[in-house]
């Protein structure tokens, strides 16, 4: 099949540009900074400040703690943020520096070049989290040790099942960008600024994150993508709790569905002017 | 994917190409879809069951022995108390005090012989109340430590720790509601509904005194099984109940032994309560008076003596900073007086509490008047 090679080769020089781009670069760094931080702060601090609560209590006894909590952390802004400026480029970038009609001139339909931007974003999304969670048990580790794993409800489990939980962690939090990474591929086909595509971008998944932290809204909660993203908090109980993940891959999957949609839709009409 | 199949095969030329308009058609279908399959969902989810109609006699009866011995699921509890917000230290990630207000979700396991387990769930966090045989564990992840307690020789299957001052599961809160049952209260059952996905008969607990705040206690049990799947206080003060702990979905299949098996975690700091240590708790008067009691069955009113240092932080300095929250909780709450003479009343939606100037502590599933006039009247 040469049109699959062809979007092979399509999907590997874009995601050579993601990898490529010095301000993506500059941004995986940002991502590795954060649980590197937290590990340093966990071991200079003084103990008299509390466990706090959640992922960070158990930090300082086990360095998969520090993943898990950077994680947790970054989903609030970092790792959206992530995933808006690669939707930004993703078709504003392109339309704006008028690459976007060098790739619509070779023989490739706009609905396949559509599905190669997403597959990239959702694979840019990928390498985002899989940088926290290395950083973070590597950070961990070394501040704090690796080995068996005390979960949430008390029971222990092995250090490799444990990094089996945390490859599952991954993957969720990697769907459930995706979701968002819809919403960006979208808002990316309505402008040729991709700043105001990132800025977009970012103020939904902001806005998602306020509405979720009232209580008086909580109606609207089991319709908002980022109310279950923590639920990957869910793999670390014993045994696993699947409901609200469950839950949440239904809710993200509605959300790709729509926004991907309407991404075609708005695509196929888009004038590409330079 | 599909959408490129509609219309990315080489050459061909779809409605889509033709028309690029009615691309936006397929969003707003999905859209429809999507909100219309949860409304209908939900719709569905209610209609009517083909139970056969029982008695609240024979329903009783059937509630006395469950036809399943583990039950297991996930339950969500519901609580509208009234109470002002509570910015306790102590309260912060999963305890069993957050059962008190919102929703909470725990995790239920019971083998029905010595086995059970409760994970009260929060966000990255877990309260654990683990029961093997004699031996009930309470693990506290956010605090990381455990209490052991060794139950005594004679079965005492709800004798959890005494902090845990709300029904666990909906077994427990059923086991509690019945035995409250007497001749001032209306027994009834109302048709079948549908909980967890499955059939259950309601069993209608309504207090005959006019004069208490709960309206009436609905239990659901399941139509198979007789097992109680949830349990529901109304107020007389509200549309919806005031309490409701139910599972959101149950199974009765064996449960895993593994799961009762607790060691405490490394790192975990163990508190050990040998048997004998669990006595009847006194811890409503520690001083030693026991509380008055005016009035029976539902408009039951307990009258106690609170210790004169217990309140002195509420003038002075108070020591730590939660005793500081509970002295400017308790300066916000209203005055009321009486008969009985005045002090600061507490209204909950299923209990009232005044707390007189002199010191005397009055709680009950009552209104304030009828309170106040047991006050008068002790």
């Amino acid at each position: 099949m040469s049109a699959a090679n062809a979007s092979l080769r399509l999907l590997g020089s874009e995601m050579h540009l993601i990898v490529g781009r010095r301000r993506n670069q500059a941004g995986i760094l940002v991502l590795a900074a954060v649980p590197i931080l937290i590990a340093v702060a966990l071991k200079y601090s003084s103990p008299g400040h509390g466990r706090g609560t959640g992922f960070i209590a158990s930090a300082t006894s086990n360095g998969i703690f520090v993943a898990l909590s950077a994680l947790t952390i970054e989903l609030a802004l970092f790792l959206p943020l992530a995933v808006a400026v690669l939707s930004g480029d993703a078709i504003a970038g392109e339309a704006n520096t008028g690459t976007l009609r060098y790739l619509l001139t070779v023989p490739v339909q706009r609905t396949r070049l559509l599905v190669i931007k997403y597959i990239s974003l959702v694979i840019g999304a990928l390498i985002g989290v899989v940088v926290v969670t290395v950083a973070g048990i590597i950070a961990g580790g070394i501040f704090f040790g690796l080995g068996p794993v005390t979960l949430l409800s008390g029971d222990q489990i092995t250090l490799v099942a444990a990094l089996g939980r945390v490859a599952l962690a991954v993957l969720y939090i990697t769907a459930c960008l995706a979701g968002l990474a819809a919403i960006g591929l979208f808002v990316s086909t309505l402008t040729e600024q991709p700043i105001a595509a990132m800025i977009t971008v970012t103020i939904i998944s902001t806005a998602m994150w306020i509405l979720d932290g009232i209580s008086q809204l909580d109606w609207i909660h089991p319709w908002l993508p980022v109310h279950y993203w923590p639920s990957f908090a869910d793999l670390f109980r014993n045994p696993m709790f699947f409901d609200s993940m469950r839950q949440g891959l239904l809710v993200t999957l509605g959300y790709i569905a729509v926004f991907a949609t309407l991404a075609w839709a708005r695509f196929a009409q888009k004038d590409i002017t330079s | 994917m599909a959408i490129s199949g509609l219309v990315t095969h080489d050459g061909g030329v779809t409605v889509f190409d033709r028309n690029p308009r009615l691309r936006w058609a397929v969003p707003a279908t999905l859209v429809a879809l999507i909100v219309g399959g949860t409304l209908v969902g939900s719709v569905a989810a209610s209609a009517d069951s083909g139970l056969p109609p029982l008695t609240a006699q024979e329903l009783l009866v059937q509630a006395q022995a469950p036809n399943a011995t583990s039950v297991s699921g996930t339950v969500e509890a519901t609580a509208d108390l009234g109470l002002p917000e509570l910015p306790m230290s102590s309260s912060r990630g999963a305890n069993p005090t957050a059962m008190l207000s919102g929703t909470n979700t725990a995790r239920v396991w019971s083998d029905g012989a010595g086995g059970s387990r409760v994970a009260l769930l929060a966000d990255a966090d877990e309260y654990d109340i683990v029961r093997n045989g004699q031996d009930v564990w309470a693990y506290s992840n956010a605090d990381r430590t455990v209490e052991h307690y060794v139950l005594p020789d004679r079965d005492a299957p709800t004798d959890i720790p005494a902090n845990v001052s709300l029904p666990s599961t909906p077994q427990e809160a059923a086991t509690q509601a019945l035995a409250a049952i007497d001749s001032s209260t209306a027994v009834t059952t109302s048709g079948v509904d549908r909980v967890a996905g499955r059939d259950v008969y309601e069993l209608i607990l309504t207090p005959k005194p006019s004069d208490t705040l709960v309206a009436k206690v609905v239990i659901a049990m399941d139509g198979a099984t007789f097992v109680p799947l949830r349990v529901q206080v109304y107020s007389t003060q509200m549309q919806e109940p005031a309490f409701e702990i139910g599972f959101t979905s149950v199974d009765f299949g064996a449960v895993d032994p593994a799961l009762f098996a607790f060691t405490p975690p490394a790192g975990a700091t163990v508190t050990e309560h040998p048997a004998g240590s669990m006595t009847k708790p006194t811890t409503d008067a520690p001083n030693g008076p026991k509380p008055t009691v005016v009035g029976t069955g539902w408009s039951t009113v307990a009258i106690m003596t609170v210790p004169a240092d217990a309140l002195a932080g509420t003038d002075s300095a108070p020591a730590s900073d939660s005793g500081a929250q509970a002295a400017s909780m308790l300066q916000a709450l209203p005055t009321t007086s009486g008969a009985w003479g005045s002090g600061k009343v507490l209204e909950g939606t299923l209990f009232t509490a005044i707390l007189t100037d002199d010191g005397r502590l009055a709680i009950g599933a009552v209104s304030p008047t009828t309170l106040g006039a047991a006050l008068a009247a002790s």
